[in-house]
């Protein structure tokens, strides 16, 4: 029982991390119809600046918070390429975000190495429901909750968190009332970049991460995403939850080594599965 | 304007057969640190081939032909080393990759654009970390020791017989992509890269024709694997990582979509670029992570330049230019003749209605 118990906070905390690579997928997606393919590249990002601001003698909080606005300002530089000049198709913007993850790993080898990097946040573990569990993980939840929770605000209370959803529901609409559907998706590039950022910061004490780690992080958050067809943040939670305790419970019962095998023949089940659901004309005209 | 046409395509089909000609005899003024990259270069030119004709001409892409490079590579390897004939192993990677190809893209075809590329992006990881877990197979270590290519007690024993293999290789892959193109079924292929509704109320069988590029974009990337594990005699996971799934994408995009010689080119940019990077980051002085460096940043650079400013790549722009240039020189020469050449772009246009694929 108590192995389950570890099992499950670990899988929830790990679906956590996901969560919030994937929300970066919808955020952007939702506003300008890219699939950012540099999503894991904002982890990547802030789990390694975080861990070598920490090895330059930066205190907790502010390499955490300079890790976060590095990762945004990376997800502002993506956008600007992406989507900045006027009439790229997002097809095309798709195979930009392509190139500019591969071409982060240049960046990233010169400035952090091409070596795994991990720090540790919180220390130890703790004892809950008879199981040993790292308090990183309780971290982990607690981060991803709040960050859930003010995402909803700002969505929801903010002018500028609905002009976002203005640009995502209907971009001429948005633009007649005034709203700039390119400053809007610059905007949620940025957006994007902080939460796969954060992402970064929480996962890397549990996971070393080195900068071939963002194709499986980006998977795995796609594949989250994808249970709210890319466009939906709260399905996204639900779907990156059900992985991440998937892949924990298969990796605790059967065998580490099935981890990734299980996590993407599910995600290409549900692909296939929806796609068999949606009318070609729908996806044409969309 | 048919005899300009006919005049066209014979200074097309020249030209062609003088890059044959020059490409086959340049292996004998090479080392053989230039031979190796001239046979790899060919041989990422026949995968891009197939990457090009499957997102150039039918609009689908993959970012999972790495996959299907290793497929072929392992089927070669495994049935060398279990003392099958070799030639039987390189019959068989294409056959096997292609099989691969189209039990993978039965479900998978379903999908479009950005999925369609996650989920064969998906594969990939799939199949290497299944490889990375049968013993059988070397496990992540890998297969060594796989025995030269040749017939009976007749081996190719340097690098040079290689280096013509793979152009042999890529002079088929070309063919074989040309003649497809121009037949009927390869208008219906451009035909559903625009729209897979209007060309299946045309009478295009839609998924058929998908599945059949598909499997045959990926045997063609099964074959090159194949000639890699005999060249290379050793194959491992760690050889087909996700970045050269990105590289075909990369080469058939520079080269230019659903154009022939595409993909030579893109994968000749590409690939003597690097080379040129390589050697410069190697000298001293430079830190030890300058290759590494440069070859990310010129996969990026490229890739992202070409997109932005040359959306249709490297080989339609050069042609247009050329053209111009012809046009011009014709006009200067008599005047007049401008109208006509006004007239037979305008033809072009109606004759083929697809932007993006351009006549060779």
């Amino acid at each position: 029982m108590s192995s389950f118990i570890a099992y499950l906070v670990s899988g929830i905390a790990i679906g956590c991390t996901y969560a919030l690579v994937a929300s970066g997928f919808v955020m952007i997606h939702r506003v300008t119809r890219v699939v950012n393919f540099a999503q894991g590249t904002f982890a990547v990002v802030g789990g390694m600046a975080t861990a070598s601001l920490l090895r330059h003698g930066l205190p907790h909080g502010l390499a955490e918070v300079v890790a976060l606005a590095s990762a945004a300002a990376l997800g502002l530089l993506i956008g600007v390429v992406a989507i900045g000049k006027p009439g790229t198709p997002p097809l095309s913007s798709v195979i930009i975000t392509l190139g500019l993850a591969i071409g982060a790993y240049a960046g990233e080898v010169m400035i952090f190495g091409d070596q795994p990097l991990s720090f540790t946040m919180a220390h130890g573990s703790t004892s809950f429901l008879g199981a040993h569990v790292d308090r990183q993980l309780f971290v982990i939840m607690g981060v991803t909750v709040v960050s859930y929770a003010l995402l909803q605000l700002f969505f929801g209370r903010t002018y500028v968190g609905k002009a976002l959803t203005a640009c995502s529901s209907n971009p001429y609409a948005a633009r007649l009332s005034g709203i700039n559907p390119s400053r809007m998706g610059l905007l949620a590039f940025a957006i994007g970049g902080a939460l796969g950022g954060l992402a970064g910061v929480l996962i890397t004490p549990i996971q070393p991460v080195s900068f071939d780690s963002d194709s499986l992080l980006a998977v795995n958050g796609f594949a989250a995403a994808i249970f709210g067809g890319l466009m939906h943040p709260s399905t996204a939670l639900l779907g990156a939850l059900v992985l991440g305790v998937s892949e924990s419970m298969i990796g605790g019962y059967v065998g580490a080594s099935y981890e990734i095998e299980v996590a993407l023949v599910l995600m290409l089940a549900i692909m296939v599965w929806r796609a068999a659901r949606t009318p070609v004309m729908a996806e044409e005209v969309a | 304007m048919t005899g300009r046409l006919t005049s066209a395509r014979l200074v097309g089909a020249g030209a062609a057969a003088v890059v044959a000609v020059v490409t086959a005899l340049l292996p004998l003024f090479l080392d053989s640190s230039q031979l190796t990259v001239y046979t790899e270069l060919l041989l990422s030119a026949v995968v891009t081939t197939g990457v090009s004709l499957l997102l150039g001409y039918a609009g689908q892409i993959s970012l999972g032909h790495g996959g299907f490079y290793a497929a072929g590579a392992y089927t070669a390897a495994l049935m060398a080393t279990h003392g099958m004939p070799s030639l039987l192993g390189l019959a068989c990677a294409p056959l096997v990759a292609g099989l691969l190809g189209l039990l993978v893209g039965m479900p998978l075809l379903r999908l479009r654009g950005h999925y369609l590329a996650f989920a064969t992006l998906a594969f990939q990881l799939i199949l290497l970390a299944v490889i990375g877990q049968q013993s059988s197979m070397g496990g992540d270590i890998g297969l060594s020791g796989i025995p030269a290519l040749g017939i009976g007690s007749r081996h190719i024993s340097d690098f040079r017989g290689y280096a013509w293999v793979a152009w042999l290789a890529l002079v088929a892959v070309m063919i074989l992509t040309r003649n497809i193109v121009r037949s009927r079924p390869g208008r219906g292929l451009r035909a559903l890269a625009t729209s897979e509704m209007a060309a299946s109320s045309s009478g295009v069988p839609v998924g058929r024709y998908k599945l059949v590029v598909f499997s045959l974009s990926a045997a063609f990337a099964g074959l090159a694997g194949g000639i890699f594990a005999f060249f290379i005699a050793y194959v491992a996971p760690g050889s087909f990582g996700v970045l050269v799934s990105f590289q075909f994408v990369v080469m058939a995009v520079v080269g230019g979509l659903g154009t022939l010689w595409g993909p030579l080119v893109g994968a000749a940019t590409i690939t003597l670029l690097l080379q040129w990077l390589n050697d410069l980051g190697a000298r001293p002085g430079m830190p030890d992570y300058a290759p590494q460096v440069f070859s990310y940043a010129v996969y990026a650079l490229l890739l992202v330049l070409v997109v932005l400013f040359l959306p249709r790549g490297l080989v339609p722009a050069g042609t247009d230019a050329l053209r111009l240039l012809a046009r011009r020189r014709l006009a200067r020469a008599q005047p007049g003749a401008d109208a006509a050449g006004a007239a037979d772009a305008t033809g072009a246009g109606v004759e083929e209605p697809v932007p993006s694929p351009q006549r060779q």
